[in-house]
């Protein structure tokens, strides 16, 4: 079968995946007991008594019908809907409005850590992949091992404090800083029409860095970069040690395949071999895991920016949980399983590509 | 007519050798102990020669068609010693240098590489490899590289080894003339039997074989001169594709002086190897001369080819799917275009290894090692792939150096025959000299432990086996190998190593038994 028509049977695949998810979280929010639901629509000084207001709720918010009707019902909200309110310490307002101003920042951290990591990790994992046991290898495995295991909040604070503003007194490395988008010092006295002072965020992207290029503002791209730094290394460093083991395993596992002697039966030289015929199976156990690690970079990304400050959907939706804002966590959590799908189909066609034996 | 046969297999024999093997010995340093892999294996194997290498399993018969190729894989396995002369050049030439060999005991030993050199040998041999001698293995599902179209594995080798040759039949038909197209009528309107064959030669020699089919329906057709040789030209000329002349002139030059390099690195390795300072000296003067020249007169080429890669691989990778889509002909696969562009694991088994056999001959080598190339696959296929490496052998006059344990499949193929056991060479002589009159004990015990058609009583013979088996290589039995199973077993046989010796005309044993020193 043609790669075409898997992207098209993948991408049809993704319709019924949203169901499931959309069922999920519906099954979260009905988990709350009913009064929950409708206790913000209930005035206890209001002349109307209470358990009439009760009722008046029940029947304005659809709880008196069969669940599965209500479970349409969430559907047809979800897709025209605000998807509720919040009130949070760093967001007040419709959900869908708050996920649409913190959303592009956590895009950006995660793409970003997601391209780096795959730049770095193929080559170096090629080279010491080609080379096993090698100082190269020993090197990298103790590299990868180390951040790969450890904590990211804890690799964070490191970086803070090795390469942090101010953290240590005399630190010659300590140039970035560790909190923030960007600094207030580069927006200048009078605030551009594109920035909004109150929520601190700019238009049309919600990006610093890219609505800077945009207006082409350069102070503020440079500082926007400066503070991006930091944050993207302590992504990039945990999913770039995991993508290593991988790519060195897949290897090391294919150098000892049959297929290699043939290669060079033929005469084609080492540097061929190892990228054209190793490198190229070598990727596909890698591209199967990059899924997973891009599930666990979202975890990581909720982490990073609580510990840098960078206000995105994981301020976002700690916010929300520890103000018990039950729509903002229903709306973060959709958000956030939709990217892992859409990482998911783009992981699934990568491998389509690079594998000929994957037709579904 | 058996006259005629035994002369012609007479001037076979008498023919020049293609691959020499002499002592070659092969170990693997494991954690468990030195594997003692091949004990100064020795055979040759004539020009356009079938010669079959028998014995049990883990005789040693795969080890010495790696070691051949250069293939042991480091660590860890390493070739000690001998020489392996393809062509009349000793590939092991610089093998003392390429590695320090310290063994403190059986299992620690330290192996310590001069990279540099190894870098260097493994790119001389990487010349050599699929363009003067190919190999095709057992298994060819695992084989094939399951990510790359059968048709890229294919050009990847033609591309690789046959460059200026490319170049030039492209430049012969880009500057065809009609007077090429007149000659080639009057050369071929005279014959008077089939002329296919000519039509054949000459499409490929001017690298228009798409045309064949239509130039001899043209022929056929017997109109008079002029119109045939204006129809001819018309379909001829409609078959240029408007190359750049210029460029590929420029790469074909490139490509030549590149080849001429790699010949003088050829020699100055031999000269290395026979330690001669006054040859290495000039060699290496004349290397850095042509290395200079070759970056200052292509310069601008070396450039440009940079930037437009793919614009000048174009033209010759399309040159080569033409050749691959032949030798997939050539295999007697029926869907050439299908199978071109489709993956190994989209492939039957015996469509795989057909397509491995293209692969392995896309360069033209004048060897070609088949490591049990039928084991994997069943009777039928079996049977067919046989026949395509021997007609293979008959038409192109490769050698073929054939690895089996199967005796039928040897007895059917090979020429000549050389027995194996645990690492040594024991017997070696013409195949119906080695059936009929097997001389060394192991041989004589694995033709009676065949099962065999023409015995007509069932009472008769009993089906013998060798009591025993194979020894482990780590601790190999001293003296002769064999001595342990054998029924003939002497004192001197434990003690000393019997060597491979003519006791009659083209038949060599090693065997105390047949041995002049028993004797004495």
């Amino acid at each position: 079968m043609e790669l075409r028509y898997f992207i098209i049977r993948r991408l049809l695949l993704l319709i019924p995946t949203l169901f499931g998810l959309i069922l999920l979280i519906f099954f979260l929010l009905r988990m709350f007991p009913d009064t929950y639901l409708v206790a913000r629509y209930i005035n206890p000084k209001s002349s109307v008594p209470v358990s009439v207001q009760i009722e008046q709720a029940k029947a304005a918010l659809g709880l008196n019908y069969p669940i599965f009707i209500q479970y349409f019902f969430y559907i047809k909200a979800l897709f025209t809907g605000s998807w509720g309110t919040m009130s949070t310490s760093i967001y007040t307002g419709p959900v869908l409005s708050g996920i649409e101003l913190y959303f592009p920042a956590t895009l950006q951290l995660a793409i970003f850590a997601t391209i780096l990591s795959i730049i770095i990790a193929i080559p170096l994992g090629t080279y010491i992949g080609a080379r096993p046991n090698s100082i190269a290898d020993q090197t990298g495995r103790v590299f990868s091992l180390t951040f790969y295991a450890m904590p990211i909040f804890l690799l964070a604070l490191l970086l803070q404090l090795v390469f942090g503003k101010n953290v240590i007194v005399g630190n010659p490395l300590g140039v970035l800083p560790i909190a923030g988008k960007f600094s207030f010092n580069a927006i200048g006295a009078i605030p551009p029409p594109w920035f909004n002072a109150s929520t601190g965020l700019t238009s049309p992207t919600h990006l610093p860095l890219l609505d800077a290029l945009i207006h082409g503002d350069w102070a503020l791209a440079y500082s926007s970069f400066i503070y991006l730094i930091l944050p993207v290394v302590t992504l990039t460093l945990s999913l770039l040690a995991g993508i290593l083991r991988f790519i060195r395993a897949g290897m090391v596992d294919s150098a000892n395949q049959e297929y290699v002697k043939t290669a060079r039966s033929k005469g084609v030289p080492e540097s061929l071999v190892i990228k054209r015929h190793i490198r190229k199976n070598a990727l596909i156990p890698t591209i199967t895991v990059l899924g997973l690690l891009f599930a666990s970079l979202l975890g990581g990304v909720v982490v990073v920016e609580e510990v840098f400050g960078y206000y995105g959907m994981g301020m976002l939706s700690l916010s929300a949980i520890t103000n018990v804002a039950i729509y903002g966590v229903l709306g973060t959590t959709f958000v956030f399983g939709i990217t892992l799908m859409a990482a998911n189909l783009i992981v699934d066609i990568a491998y389509a590509f690079i594998d000929p034996r994957i037709r579904y | 007519m058996v006259e005629e046969q035994q002369e012609q297999i007479k001037t076979k024999n008498d023919g020049e050798e293609y691959l020499r093997v002499e002592n070659l010995v092969t170990r693997f340093f494991t954690s468990k102990g030195i594997v003692k892999a091949l004990d100064g294996v020795s055979l040759s194997v004539k020009k356009g020669e079938v010669f079959g290498l028998v014995g049990e399993s883990g005789c040693g018969k795969s080890v010495t068609a790696t070691s051949i190729m250069d293939l042991i894989p480091d660590p860890p396995g390493r070739i000690i010693s001998g020489s392996i002369r393809i062509d009349d050049y000793n590939i092991l030439n610089d093998l003392p240098r390429l590695a320090k060999i310290d063994v403190k005991s059986e299992t620690d030993v330290r192996v310590k590489r001069n990279k540099k050199l190894i870098k260097r040998h493994n790119f001389v041999i990487s010349k050599i490899r699929g363009n003067k001698i190919a190999m095709i293995f057992q298994e060819p599902s695992l084989a094939l590289n399951p990510v790359i179209s059968i048709g890229k594995q294919i050009t990847e080798n033609i591309l690789l080894h046959n460059r200026v040759e490319i170049a030039n039949s492209i430049i012969r038909r880009e500057s065809l003339t009609e007077a090429d197209i007149k000659s080639f009528y009057e050369q071929i309107k005279d014959e008077k039997g089939d002329f296919r064959p000519l039509v054949n030669s000459w499409t490929r020699q001017f690298a228009v074989p798409v045309a064949e089919d239509e130039i001899v329906n043209i022929l056929r057709s017997g109109a008079d001169r002029e119109m045939t040789v204006r129809e001819l030209s018309e379909v001829i000329m409609g078959k240029k594709r408007g190359n750049d002349l210029n460029v590929i002139s420029t790469m074909r030059d490139y490509y030549k002086r590149e080849e001429e390099l790699f010949n003088l690195t050829l020699k100055l390795l031999e000269a290395e190897s026979q330690n001669d300072q006054n040859r290495i000296a000039l060699l290496e003067q004349q290397i850095s001369n042509l290395r200079y020249n070759l970056k200052k007169d292509f310069s601008s080429f070396l450039w440009k080819r940079r930037f437009f890669r793919k614009k000048y691989e174009a033209v010759f990778e399309d040159e080569a799917r033409r050749r691959a889509l032949e030798l997939l002909t050539l295999v007697n696969i029926a869907e050439p275009t299908r199978v071109y562009d489709s993956y190994p694991h989209e492939l039957s088994g015996g469509m795989q290894q057909r397509a491995m056999i293209a692969m392995a001959i896309a360069s033209n080598p004048m060897m070609l090692i088949a490591d049990e190339p039928t084991t994997a696959l069943d009777v039928t296929t079996q049977a067919q792939i046989l026949d395509l490496i021997r007609d293979l052998n008959k038409v192109t006059g490769t050698s073929v150096l054939f690895i089996t344990h199967d005796l039928a499949v040897i007895a059917e193929m090979c020429e000549r025959l050389g027995v194996m056991y645990a690492g040594n060479l024991v017997e070696e002589g013409p195949a119906s000299e080695l059936f009929n009159n097997p001389l060394h004990p192991y041989t004589t015990g694995l033709l009676s432990s065949i099962p065999r058609a023409d015995v007509k009583s069932r009472n008769e013979i009993k089906l013998e086996s060798i009591p025993g088996s194979v020894p482990n290589l780590i601790t190999p039995p001293s003296g002769c190998r064999f001595h342990p199973r054998c029924k003939f077993k002497m004192d001197i046989c434990a003690e000393k190593k019997p060597a491979l010796v003519e006791v009659q005309e083209n038949h060599k044993v090693a065997c105390f038994l047949y041995s002049k020193e028993v004797e004495n």
